[in-house]
């Protein structure tokens, strides 16, 4: 399978309206990274709760902040925590899942499944947040709960792709003309599963979001900064006086990204006919 | 499979569902001739066992599943005593050392399997010295040890000899059944206070050695109501049957005609309580949620959430209630028995005691522009309604000794003299300390910690030197503050008992952290005059003591303080009651009644 | 021979389930006791002394080494003791017995019903394979799948209980009486449910059915003028079946507990979710640790039993 592939796929209507939307939402976030956009987020710069006007799009909230800039920098914080997640998460699936299958029936094997079963059988909200409370909380330790909790199921899928390809001609002549296994790893391997790979990225991009939002509204995400999963916690005292700002705003931007990323992820899944109806 | 038994399998699982769901349904709806109250509470007790009665939700159930020997007046204000299972107020040696409590004869526990036969004996005297014992039993996880620690003779003794509960010490005797004997180790003037509290409810032995841990979820008292459930979600109560009958007398409670006069209190007037059969205690954390319960008639009582305010009261000051809700409602607008402040960890060099007097004094100057860049209006404005009272010092407007005439200038911003105090001691943009503010995780402790920083921005400090440190559970945050791992600590206070001695024991040396003193304030000054003031009866010279104290913590900057919030209250004008939110004393649901219904 | 070769399956997949239980508890224990939140401070009262503090420490079993909790829990865990809460003081197996069916009661609806539209969703897509059906269909799943659960849950309770909405169902609670208190208080949580999982439920059960409608059975029982009706829920059902009934065992456990997690814990209701929930933002590791191994039971139960049940009905999967 080629990953090349991918580029035809792109080009379906579906695929160019979510790599559309995800240009945008980057391009914005970037902005707000640059110090371009959204630099006074933690300025109480108006009235408390002032409906949606020209100056604040989303109205303000009960300080007097920005809902619109405050969701823009929600925007980087799922960017971020999202992509240091799915690196973090592919990378190491990719790793101990090539590990495994390339030793596949041996102790390692054995012994990285049986990791890989442990941790498929604790609910991914209990682990996560149990790993977030021992690491102390904040950003970086939920981003290692998810990379943590989340690179098995690209481990699974790698271990068996590399398993299967193993036993293919190419490989074994390869291994009997003598070459050491990581070039074997970089010239044969690692381009026939890029597809995988890059299926999962999207995969673990969108549930590392969905899951960061849940997490920062539990409590246990985000510390300093914004996060939508912390104004959708703050919409829920909000509607009760009748002020929708956060929960719109938020969750606005949000399904705007994850449908991107859920567009993007369709095409690639389609043009590899890689539907992994699991999950 | 065939369409038919695919929809026959889900229905079959529905029905098993539906259920599973019912079998866990509290018995049944009451029938609705029972009298039921349903009262809200915006948070849940995590045990009903008094020793461990920490919060105000523990106490308000415990006070009336159990029975305490001292209890407030229903509704004197300030707060008045009055005798409970005690037959009357303590007698008290001429020094002021020896106190002697007779207890009411006849009155019994609830029937419980943990007595024998099931039936539930008379209560004495040396319950309650088990009781009390109990808090310095290590293994009874009891925690109200502080109220009484080296103020009875002989306890620590008893402790170290092994807490042999056949053996009480010296300091905490009963002569008789019916007859108790506290010997302090110095006067101790708010002791008939504790007495009053959830701590010192009276417990059986048999129920505590029967139950153990368990007794948590169980309560097996003497008080006006037996317990029928609980769980995280309600607890139910029931009428005592058997609870000693004592007829209300409404002139003795405390009641003010021009203040309590519509109210229809006059209708348990000789009536002996309890007048309800049911009471139900919903636990509903979230406002949005507790306010929509009420609204829809689900239960009868609310503390308002802010977000409420301007729907419920027609005018602020004096508070008025909505016209729309006053042929159904009524309200009151009080004072919580407490405050919120922030305080400076004064241990830390950064920010508070320095050994060079030089950095000691620029330190204080740092301290107090904060203090002088804070914004208490705005705060009060944005997450209290506008309702609360802001107060220099650390004597809140519920207790006796407030003084409404003190310098309003620690509570009043002025961001020319903070500026002025920073640059004329050297402190910039570039030296300023980088500082902790630490929060349990929650909506609105974060929004609080975003306002207190951007009240700071105003003054040049800079926001990547104001990190929040956020913990997972308020327990966590307890213990990093206790442990001095935070710079700048925003806690409320209830108040334990209404003496302003329980609001100035937060700024006393020896109860530096891990005690209440959370900022670790070490002033001998104010430690001098506390001390004196501490075995003091209440009297102007008290009082004197009092303001000088609160004048130190004021002077010294070592918090930010203070604000009481208003607590505004809400109940079904079918209830005739007054209903009290406060720590102190808590809620007596014994006096609740319903109005009589005109015959149809 | 068949019968002695399933049991020696099945003791090998029990036996690979105790190992992995085995996991399961050390890695959460480490998690969650050694590192969890620490309860010291909640259990002791004002103005504590350090010999106060220790002994609380002592209580609580914190001053023991780890491989001895460990020891002692598992210990206690064989006898099927699961310990006593370590806020309520309450045992924790009636806690968890109580709670059990409350949470049964609020996620079967929302799991069986969003499974049955899935199913129904995905046929009407698959039948109609790159038609306007399908394409809309699809359509809708992607929307689904980027909404949050949180989104939908905030969203449905201002549109179906609040005052801005219809304003017909409570906002929260579960006080179940009777059908009617039952219908009132599961519907908006339901739907919820519902609308998190059809997007991946209808995905699911399309490719399904498009893989059982491209089999070789298949179309000779359409060339033998098989109507649609007979074709999809007969023929593709009767063979899509073990794929089915494993993801709908396999959910459970996870449905159960992540599920009703965010769901209990806004709606306040007093299920496994928010006994959970409070157990670790108030560090009750006892609690903890029950719902963690009995999950992990649960799943591995789950597994032997789908493995089983799947090596009964295919005797082809025996040989492999």
């Amino acid at each position: 399978m080629n990953p090349a592939a991918s580029a035809p796929a792109l080009r379906t209507r579906e695929a160019r309206v979510g790599l559309a939307l995800l240009a945008v939402l980057g391009l914005a976030s970037l902005a707000v990274a640059l110090g371009w956009l959204a630099q006074g987020w933690d300025q109480a710069i108006d009235d408390q709760w002032s409906g949606p006007s020209l100056a604040h799009w989303f109205g303000t909230n009960r300080l007097g902040q920005d809902v619109f800039d405050r969701a823009l920098v929600g925007l980087l914080t799922a960017f971020s925590v999202g992509g240091i997640v799915t690196v973090g998460a592919i990378t190491l699936g990719a790793l101990l899942g090539g590990l495994a299958g390339w030793h596949s029936g041996s102790a390692v094997d054995e012994a990285l499944q049986y990791l890989m079963g442990v941790i498929d059988s604790i609910p991914i909200y209990l682990l996560a947040v149990a790993l977030a409370f021992s690491l102390g909380g904040g950003e970086s330790a939920i981003i290692l709960a998810m990379v943590l909790s989340f690179w098995t199921a690209t481990a699974r899928l790698v271990r068996a792709e590399v398993a299967r390809l193993r036993e293919r001609e190419f490989i074994l002549a390869a291994r009997a003309i003598g070459l050491p296994a990581w070039a074997i790893l970089g010239r044969h391997l690692l381009p026939n599963t890029v597809h995988i790979l890059l299926v999962q990225a999207t995969l673990t991009f969108v549930a590392a979001i969905k899951t960061e939002v849940i997490l920062s509204f539990l409590g246990i995400g985000a510390q300093d900064g914004v996060s939508w999963g912390l104004m959708l916690a703050e919409s829920t005292q909000d509607v009760l006086a009748g002020h929708f700002g956060n929960f719109l705003a938020a969750s606005l931007l949000l399904f705007l990204l994850l449908l991107g990323l859920n567009l993007v992820a369709d095409a690639l899944q389609d043009a590899f006919d890689l539907r992994e109806p699991a999950r | 499979m065939k369409p038919a038994s695919t929809t026959k399998i889900t229905l079959a699982l529905l029905t098993l569902a539906l259920l599973a769901g019912c079998s866990e349904a509290p018995e049944s709806q009451p029938a609705p001739s029972l009298r039921t109250y349903v009262h809200a509470m915006d948070g849940a007790p995590a045990t009903l066992d008094p020793g461990q009665a920490s919060n105000l939700y523990a106490n308000t159930l415990v006070i009336n599943l159990y029975d305490t020997l001292y209890r407030y007046r229903y509704l004197a204000r300030p707060y008045e005593l009055a005798p409970n299972l005690a037959a009357d107020l303590p007698t008290v040696s001429e020094d002021g050392l020896t106190l002697t409590i007779r207890l009411k004869p006849g009155v019994r526990f609830i029937d419980d399997p943990a007595f024998p036969g099931g039936v539930g004996r008379e209560v004495i005297a040396q319950d309650v010295v088990y009781s009390l014992l109990r808090h310095f039993d290590p293994e009874s996880r009891a925690q109200g040890a502080w109220l009484w620690r080296d103020r009875l003779v002989g306890l620590d003794d008893w402790k170290e000899a092994g807490a042999d509960y056949d053996t009480p010490p010296e300091g905490l005797r009963a002569l008789d059944d019916h007859t108790l004997q506290l010997t302090l180790t110095r006067p101790y003037p708010q002791i008939v206070h504790t007495l009053a509290q959830g701590y010192a409810a009276v417990v059986p032995r048999e129920a505590v050695e029967r139950y153990g841990r368990e007794l948590g979820v169980r309560a097996v008292g003497s008080g006006p109501f037996r317990l029928e459930s609980f769980d995280r979600s309600r607890a139910v109560l029931v009428r005592n049957d058997a609870y000693r009958q004592e007829p209300v007398d409404l002139a003795a409670e405390g009641f003010d005609p021009s203040r309590d006069g519509d109210l229809g209190l006059e209708h348990i007037e000789g009536r002996a309580p309890p007048f309800m059969d049911r009471i139900e205690v919903e636990f509903i954390a979230e406002d949005a949620a507790r306010w929509n319960s009420y609204y829809a008639g689900e239960t009868h009582f609310i503390k308002v959430p802010v977000a409420q305010f301007d729907q419920v009261l027609a005018s602020r000051s004096p508070a008025t209630l909505a016209p729309e809700l006053l042929a159904e409602h009524r309200f009151d607008a009080a004072p919580e028995a407490g405050f919120v402040y922030t305080s400076f960890n004064m241990a830390d060099p950064n920010l508070g005691h320095h050994p060079d007097p030089a950095q000691a004094e620029r330190n204080r100057a740092l301290r107090c522009a904060m203090v002088k860049a804070f914004d208490w209006d705005r705060r009060n404005a944005q997450f209290y309604g506008d309702m609360g009272q802001v107060f220099p010092g650390v004597i809140p407007p519920v207790v006796p000794e407030f003084d409404a005439g003190l310098d309003r200038a620690s509570v009043t911003r002025d961001l020319e003299e903070a500026r002025a105090l920073l640059r004329e001691h050297g402190w910039t943009a570039e030296n300023l300390p980088e500082l902790g503010y630490g929060f349990p995780s929650s909506v609105t402790e974060r929004q609080l910690f975003e306002q207190f920083r951007s009240f700071m921005g105003d003054i040049g400090y800079p926001a990547d030197k104001l990190r929040p440190q956020v913990y997972a559970t308020f327990g966590d945050y307890y213990r990093a503050y206790s442990q001095g791992e935070v710079g700048l600590i925003t806690t409320g206070w209830t108040l334990d008992y209404p003496d302003a001695e329980n609001t100035l024991q937060l700024f006393y040396g020896p109860n530096a952290s891990p005690g209440a003193n959370n900022g670790s304030f070490r002033d001998e000054t104010f430690d001098a005059l506390y001390e004196e003031a501490a075995v003091l009866e209440p009297s102007a010279e008290r009082t004197r003591l009092f303001a000088a104290m609160n004048q130190r913590v004021i002077d010294e900057c070592a918090a930010i303080t203070g604000l009481t919030r208003s607590l505004l209250l809400l109940w079904n004008r079918d209830l005739v009651m007054r209903p009290d939110r406060a720590f102190v004393g808590g809620y007596a649901f014994r006096f609740v009644d319903r109005r009589p219904q005109p015959e149809p | 021979m068949r019968p002695l070769r399933l049991l020696s399956s099945l003791l090998k997949r029990l036996g690979y389930g105790l190992a992995l239980m085995l996991g399961v508890t050390l890695l959460s224990f480490t998690l969650m006791v050694q590192f969890g939140p620490d309860k010291t401070f909640e259990l002791l009262g004002k103005n504590p002394t350090g010999e106060q503090i220790a002994e609380v420490r002592r209580e609580l079993g914190y001053d023991r080494p780890f491989i001895v909790r460990y020891g002692a829990w598992l210990g206690s865990l064989v006898r099927g003791d699961l310990g006593a809460s370590d806020t309520t003081g309450e045992a924790v197996a009636p806690l968890l017995a109580r709670a059990l069916p409350v949470t049964l009661a609020l996620v079967l609806p929302g799991y069986l019903v969003g499974n049955l539209f899935g199913l129904l969703l995905g046929m009407l897509a698959a039948w109609h394979r790159g038609g306007a059906w399908d394409r809309l269909v699809l359509g809708g799943s992607v929307a689904g799948l980027s909404l949050s659960f949180l989104v939908i849950i905030i969203l449905l309770q201002i549109l179906l209980s609040t005052p801005y909405g219809l304003d017909l169902f409570p906002t929260r609670g579960w006080r179940v009486t009777d059908l009617s208190s039952y219908l009132h208080y599961v519907t908006v949580p339901t739907l919820a449910l519902i609308g998190v999982t059809l997007g991946y439920n209808t995905r699911f059960y399309r490719a399904i059915v498009l893989e059982e409608l491209g089999r070789e059975h298949i179309r000779t029982a359409r060339a033998f003028g098989a109507t649609g009706r007979e074709v999809l829920f007969v023929h593709v059902l009767r063979n899509g079946l073990v794929p089915i009934v494993t993801r709908l065992l396999y959910s459970i456990p996870l449905v159960v507990v992540s599920g009703s997690l965010l769901l209990e814990t806004y709606f306040g209701i007093p299920g496994v979710g928010k006994i959970t929930f409070d157990a670790m933002t108030s560090g009750d590791q006892p609690v903890l640790l029950a719902v963690v191994t009995l999950t992990a039971v649960g799943f591995v139960a789950v597994q032997v039993l789908a493995d089983t049940a799947c090596r009964m009905a295919d005797p082809r999967m025996a040989q492999s």
